[in-house]
């Protein structure tokens, strides 16, 4: 029988052979849920011009979604603590299979493909154990699960893999949860989040926490740069008069690097950042906080650049050159230096504006 | 520089009245309700302890359990400031505890008989899991963690964890009123820079308090018609279950209710519900939502909780908006 990495290896060798691409989807830029007037949820696909080019209804409200590379497939996933994901076929709409968490896991609802289009993988909650697992589906073969690898800490959510194509970058938040307990946080006087590498194997290969007076920054989402730097956004957990700096860079090989622009923009965010993205360019990076209404751009090395002050501000996603932000309120927003409105639609942005490659 | 300018830039919220109401207001719920309440925790659990040091078994000790552990539910939603300092609420209240910590540690402590580790100064640096009301809950009322151990250990764990109590919530009750200069005086350089910020904060302890209070106080031992959770309520071995919820949404509801001043048709619209959630628990002959298995008798606990949602409502969908605290999409999101 061969070992997993031997069949996953095959896997990501065979690739997989393509059918429909996201042109027939109206080649979106972007993916987004959002929520309708009439309080229904939908995922939406987005041009680079900010237009909307479909709109598919969801069952409820979701939270990021993953954009296959090539075929026209997206994994939208319900809400934390959600039992299930759907994938849906964006040229036609239809619910191509549903996912479902195996008995004691749930998802946190974040996702990513590997470079082929071969292999989607899940952060999910392991609960009973109080440990993060990634979920590995086979996609040629129906999404079928493969397993799971573990995350490297407790409460994994945004991940990542990273331009070698077998090295995932997983942010785990450290916040133990539990379905029983709903979206109540267990542990915060003991959470240790992390950024974790781990191989599609299962082996974690480098790991760094936050220094020890800063153990209740939550590690959240992170972004990711074609050379392998990982730009991380994180939620402040301990006393809001203390609000360490959210925003940090890590490049492998090297420590966590936390960026303070050394005002009160992490207390104007309640020390709570929604999203984070590299610019198109690569030259910049931007982080959302909602809670504050105002998202911060910096350079690559944490110099801050400027300031977007919007309502509800949250999805990020890289644009042409600068970046496409998202906010609660409908507004589609680019920003190459200054800020301009792309597109105005009637709903609520989710929390995520995900990139179609 | 365009950053610092930006910088600089408030997060404005439109706001009720004019300045003099509101320092009024937060003056009074800071005098009324915020500081007598963690005074009344710290003074009954003072007693408490006091009695539990005379013997184990003393009928006042477990009289002033309940007060005590009642003070704890009426302050509970207050998890802000010193509360969330050096973890000392979840020092007193860790719960709920899906994967069974609490039992784990205490079993583990009661299997060492070590009397060392019941010091004061090491009992109060060990796990949240085996301290507070909820691992006292255990050992005074579980069937088998109240027989476990030797009986002179067991008595001297008991003794540990209410003393344990007592110093925490005296803590508590200190740093409150030292920190309540900064509710009532908010300044640029302080930990609020303006009431509209301590309103905030106040709003939302209103509606986390709540909010827990349906889903957990409540929602754990109803479970679902299919799967309903008798033994997931809270406190259940010392048939406290919705004594304590009555005695939360009292203390949060209170606050939302002051909070709700100035616009005299939203006041007595949450009063009179709140009234009427507290009439419904009185009627509800259960006191551990026992009923929740049977359908007849589920039926009533589901309008309990039809009534908090009901506050709930009024709360989040018209409290905030009168205070001009902003309920966005995503900020609102925690995720």
């Amino acid at each position: 029988m061969p070992s997993r990495r031997m069949f996953l290896a095959g896997l990501l060798a065979s690739g997989v052979a393509p059918r429909a691409s996201w042109a027939d989807a109206g080649s979106p830029a972007y993916l987004s849920a959002a929520r309708l007037p009439s309080g229904a949820y939908a995922l939406f696909g987005l041009n680079a011009g900010g237009q909307v080019v479909f709109e598919i209804p969801l069952p409820g409200r979701g939270h990021a979604a993953a954009a296959h590379p090539s075929q026209p497939l997206a994994v939208a996933f319900a809400r934390r603590p959600g039992r299930f994901a759907l994938v849906i076929n964006c040229a036609d709409g239809t619910v191509k299979t549903r996912l479902d968490a195996p008995p004691g896991f749930h998802f946190y609802g974040h996702g990513t493909f590997t470079a082929d289009g071969s292999v989607l993988c899940t952060s999910e909650n392991d609960f009973n154990n109080a440990r993060g697992m990634i979920g590995l589906w086979d996609v040629r073969n129906g999404f079928a699960r493969l397993g799971a690898i573990p995350s490297g800490g407790i409460g994994p959510h945004e991940l990542r893999l990273m331009p070698d194509g077998e090295t995932l970058v997983v942010a785990n938040g450290g916040i133990e949860t539990h379905p029983d307990a709903g979206r109540q946080k267990l542990n915060l006087p003991e959470m240790r989040p992390n950024l974790s590498y781990v191989s599609l194997d299962g082996a974690t290969l480098d790991q760094h926490q936050p220094p020890p007076e800063w153990h209740q920054n939550s590690i959240r989402h992170l972004a990711l740069r074609k050379d392998g730097l990982v730009a991380i956004a994180c939620q402040w957990q301990g006393n809001p008069t203390d609000t360490p700096p959210l925003l940090a860079t890590h490049r492998r090989g090297q420590n966590l690097a936390f960026h303070d622009p050394g005002t009160d923009i992490w207390r104007d965010m309640q020390g709570y950042l929604g999203s984070v993205s590299f610019s198109g360019s690569g030259a910049e990076i931007a982080v959302t906080g909602p809670r504050g209404g105002v998202a911060l751009i910096t350079d690559a090395s944490g110099q801050p650049q400027r300031l977007i002050e919007q309502p509800d501000i949250c999805g990020a996603a890289p644009g042409a050159s600068g970046f496409v932000f998202t906010t609660g309120q409908g507004l589609v927003l680019e920003d190459a230096g200054t800020s301009r409105q792309m597109a105005s639609e009637w709903v609520a942005w989710d929390n995520h504006l995900v990139s179609v490659a | 520089m365009r950053w610092m300018l930006a910088g600089l830039v408030a997060m404005c919220l439109p706001v009720m009245g004019w300045t003099g109401e509101r320092t009024t207001l937060i003056r009074q719920i800071v005098d009324q309700e915020v500081l007598p309440g963690f005074a009344a925790l710290s003074r009954s659990g003072a007693r408490m302890a006091g009695w539990a040091e005379l013997s184990c078994e003393h009928p006042d000790f477990r009289y002033n359990y309940v007060a005590a552990f009642s003070a704890w539910a009426r302050v509970s939603h207050l998890r802000f400031g010193p509360s969330e300092e050096d973890n000392l609420a979840f020092a007193l209240a860790f719960w709920p505890d899906p994967r069974g910590q609490t039992p784990k540690s205490l079993r583990k402590l009661l299997a060492t008989s070590d009397t060392d580790l019941l010091s004061p100064d090491k009992f109060g640096e060990m796990s949240v899991a085996a301290r507070g009301f909820y691992a006292l809950d255990l050992l005074l009322f579980d069937d088998t963690i109240q027989s476990a151990g030797m009986a002179e250990y067991h008595c001297a764990l008991v003794q540990a964890v209410t003393r344990d109590i007592a110093t925490t919530a005296q803590q508590l009750d200190d740093r409150w009123s030292a920190f309540a200069p900064n509710l009532t005086d908010p300044a640029p350089d302080g930990v609020y820079r303006t009431e509209d910020e301590v309103l905030r904060e106040l709003f939302k302890a209103a509606s986390a308090g709540l909010q827990f209070s349906a889903e957990l106080r409540l929602g754990r031992p109803l479970g679902t018609f299919e799967n309903p959770r008798p033994k997931r309520a809270e406190a259940w071995r010392s048939r406290l279950s919705l004594h304590l919820l009555t005695e939360a949404v009292r203390g949060s509801g209170t606050l939302a209710l002051r909070l709700s001043a100035g616009d005299a048709a939203l006041s007595a619209r949450l009063d009179r519900k709140l009234r009427r959630f507290e009439a419904r628990a009185a009627e509800l002959d259960d006191p551990v939502f026992a009923g929740v298995s049977a359908p007849q008798s589920r039926i009533r606990i589901e309008a309990l909780r039809e009534d908090l949602e009901a506050i709930r409502r009024i709360v989040d969908q018209e409290l905030g908006p009168h205070l001009g605290v902003s309920a966005g999409f995503n900020a609102l999101d925690g995720d």
